[in-house]
């Protein structure tokens, strides 16, 4: 298996702060990877050990194959920081040029590129205006586009629809499952955890510099033994079954069904069937990724 | 476990280099140099001052009587190869031929102008041998003598005739009727009225000053002297917000994740803001130049050599700039720290001129001061009272101060001597004489040393901040 992050027991120290306690992550290409976690759980320290700003305490890190902290290993690395203030004497054009040409983009390429995301990124007919006269969520555009400038296989998200109203997020979210259909392989740092739950393949939740939790979506929230039922008209209020146990689940006529037991739903479904009841609505109920997030969040430890 | 490398995504023609990214750099500093709009109401001053410069006219006094009677007395002594801005008149007279010339008659040939910078001349002249000691001269020695002086060729004689009568000869005195011609270095020596805005500002006393001497002050003025400075502080200004503003949170990051070494941003950074301000100086340098020629004529390309020094220096103050932005992050910091440090480069060198000028005013206390023809005909000022109580205390070389001037001066780049070599070319070019051109001229002064010193200082702070920068979590 190919992994584009790789971490071995990566700790950062400053002082007496254990800021990374220990991170050991593989994330593999073409993969969407989520990255929760309070703040000052460590997820933009662990972000700038792996794109080589901070020297690791101890421990080891490959990006691409290459050890991090190399130039040959940002070369393909594409980074949106957080709060990032991109210089405001430029406009956007001038600005993907001249980070194109830091990144080694021939001139025709990068101006060629600039002009594609700049449209995709929905930024054309702005091309004149300087960035201190952006909005924030311009800016969060420009900054994507820049992160995408060179093509990279691995990009570095933090908080990248921050700021960007629903329509733009939407955008942002298709944009990125198509790198990901390139073959790009997604780091994401967020807070909304929806989104998160939308893009990632897998997540990881960082908790005190320790990873608390690693999987995909389904695996860290997992399934959950009930299932909300809906009958064509009121079921007996008060009946008592056999097979499960039935109590309102706060959704008008909607009710929350607990199975009592091995036999399963056929058993439950069997015994509505028999009391003449029409079933209009039957789903699993699955837990949030908010929820793993919360239970995580109050517990004292990381879990793992 | 170590990962493959992901090749399989498909490759961009990215080729990083240096060249790349300095062209980035050198883009990324323009943007931000044309964003300060001080820039610009500099540029608008430096026009304004230029126009004002060009408004000046710049006339010739009358005095071709005196320049011709100075030539003639200079035949009294041979000053082939005599620099009168390092030897004194005591050297002057040893080389003294026994004989005294003068004119006595002088008028300007008919169908030329009348007496100034371009008149030729017809002229008697008289000379008469102390017997014994001197001998009769021939035409081609008056013709080859006549009008030549250190600081360069006042008159060329185009026609000699000797009008000696026997007896005359037999007691040693000659005569000669001349017509002679304005010497190429006549007009630098020339007084001139300059005067401003159309003759409404007259700015010189009314003898005039001798031409060569009007340009100096004006080139000094326009370019090496408040012209560079002003330029210099605002560059200083501008350039002081580069390197805080690269290494701002927020903004470090989005350089720090491109596939080059760190220094390499310090030091891009430095030489691009280096290329606009010697596109800058370059600009006030050459204007400098075109405005001086266009109001005199005199073309002498010595004020070029200020953009190397001018450029030098900026270098220097710059690296300390980046440095102190680098440590402290700060444009204000940054700013503050290098003007301060430019005014200790400017007092202590100041002072330092003072140690110099000092010690030069002692080893040639005894004897007369060396003269050039432009000092030659100013009247000689009486001592002030103050010079001569000042004379009586111990030179100022020898205090404690000068001591530990010349202590601290040791130790600083040394920017004072690029300054002064460009006043000494000036002062070359322009037969500018006095006092300070003794200074000027004084060894004390190197180009090698201006030079290696300011480029090592620079160098130093350069090498600081990448080494900080490179270390630095951000």
């Amino acid at each position: 298996m190919q992994h584009v992050v790789s971490t071995q027991s990566l700790e950062k120290h400053y002082g007496p702060l254990r800021a990374l306690g220990g991170v050991s992550l593989d994330v593999e290409r073409a993969s969407v990877f989520g990255l929760l976690g309070q703040n000052g759980a460590g997820k933009t320290t662990l972000i700038k050990i792996l794109l080589g700003m901070l020297a690791p305490t101890s421990g080891s890190a490959h990006l691409l194959g290459r050890p991090v902290g190399s130039v040959e290993a940002r070369r393909r690395v594409g980074y949106l920081p957080e709060d990032h203030r991109l210089p405001e004497y430029h406009t956007g054009p001038s600005l993907l040029d001249v980070y194109g040409g830091l990144q080694g983009l021939p001139r025709q390429e990068r101006r060629r590129r600039a002009a594609e995301l700049l449209d995709l990124l929905g930024l054309a007919g702005r091309e004149k205006l300087r960035i201190r006269g952006y909005s924030k969520g311009m800016k969060q555009r420009l900054g994507l586009a820049q992160a995408l400038l060179h093509r990279p296989s691995v990009l570095f998200l933090d908080e990248p629809t921050d700021g960007v109203d629903p329509v733009g997020r939407k955008q942002i979210r298709d944009l990125l499952l198509a790198e990901r259909a390139r073959g790009v392989t997604i780091f994401i740092n967020s807070h909304l955890l929806g989104e998160v739950e939308q893009l990632c393949d897998r997540v990881a939740i960082l908790k005190k510099g320790q990873l608390a939790l690693v999987g995909t979506v389904p695996e860290v929230v997992g399934d959950k033994s009930t299932w909300l039922v809906g009958f064509d008209g009121p079921p007996p209020g008060d009946q008592r079954w056999q097979s499960a146990r039935l109590v309102p689940s706060g959704t008008a006529g909607l009710w929350r069904l607990t199975l009592d037991s091995a036999g399963g739903i056929d058993r439950f479904l069997d015994e509505a069937r028999g009391r003449g009841l029409l079933l209009r609505h039957l789903e699993r109920e699955r837990g949030t990724l908010e929820e793993i997030y919360l239970q995580l969040a109050d517990a004292g430890g990381p879990s793992s | 476990m170590n990962a493959p490398a992901d090749t399989s995504v498909r490759e961009s023609s990215c080729r990083p280099g240096p060249l790349r990214s300095f062209a980035a750099i050198l883009s990324d500093a323009w943007l931000a140099f044309r964003d300060a709009r001080i820039l610009w109401l500099l540029l608008a001053a430096i026009v304004v001052l230029f126009a004002v410069a060009l408004s000046a006219s710049v006339e010739p006094k009358t005095g071709g009587r005196r320049y011709l009677d100075l030539a003639a007395r200079a035949l009294s002594a041979d000053m082939t190869g005599i620099d009168l801005s390092k030897d004194s008149l005591a050297d002057v007279a040893g080389r003294l031929d026994g004989s005294l010339s003068m004119i006595t008659r002088a008028e300007p040939v008919p169908d030329t102008a009348a007496d100034g910078p371009t008149t030729t001349w017809s002229v008697t002249l008289s000379r008469n041998v102390v017997p014994v000691v001197g001998s009769l001269a021939t035409a081609d020695e008056i013709t080859s003598r006549f009008g030549q002086i250190p600081d360069g060729r006042l008159w060329t004689i185009r026609e000699i005739r000797e009008t000696t009568t026997g007896l005359a000869a037999a007691v040693g005195n000659q005569t000669w009727e001349l017509t002679v011609d304005p010497g190429p270095d006549l007009r630098i020596l020339w007084p001139h009225r300059f005067s401003l805005f159309g003759d409404s500002l007259e700015l010189t006393r009314p003898e005039g000053a001798p031409l060569g001497l009007e340009v100096f002050i004006l080139q000094k003025l326009l370019s090496n002297g408040i012209g560079g400075t002003i330029l210099l502080l605002v560059s200083v200004v501008v350039t002081a917000a580069f390197v805080p503003t690269m290494i701002r949170k927020g903004t470090l990051e989005l350089l720090l994740v491109r596939p080059l070494p760190r220094w390499q941003l310090i030091v891009f950074t430095h030489v691009a803001a280096l290329l606009f301000v010697a596109a800058l100086l370059g600009l006030l340098i050459v204007a400098t130049w075109l405005v001086t020629g266009l109001l005199t004529g005199l073309w002498s390309p010595g004020i070029i050599l200020a953009l190397p020094s001018l450029l030098l220096f900026f270098a220097l103050l710059l690296s300390v700039s980046v440095f102190t932005g680098v440590v402290t992050r700060s444009a204000v910091a940054a700013m503050l720290v290098t003007v301060a440090y430019w005014a200790v480069l400017f007092v202590v060198g100041l002072m330092h001129l003072q140690v110099v000028a000092s010690r030069i005013r002692e080893d040639t206390i005894d004897k007369p001061r060396p003269v050039s023809v432009a000092d030659a005909l100013r009247p000689r000022p009486q001592p002030t009272r103050r010079e001569q109580a000042s004379s009586a205390r111990a030179p100022f070389h020898k205090t404690t101060v000068a001591r530990v001037v010349e202590g601290i001066y040791a130790v600083l780049p040394h920017t004072e001597d690029l300054d002064t070599m460009v006043d000494r070319q000036l002062m070359r070019d322009f037969a500018v004489g006095g006092r300070l051109r003794q200074l000027m001229e004084s060894p004390d002064f190197t180009w090698a040393r201006g030079i290696g010193l300011t480029l090592a200082h620079t160098a130093v702070f350069l090498i600081a901040a990448c080494v900080i920068f490179s270390r630095r979590d951000p």
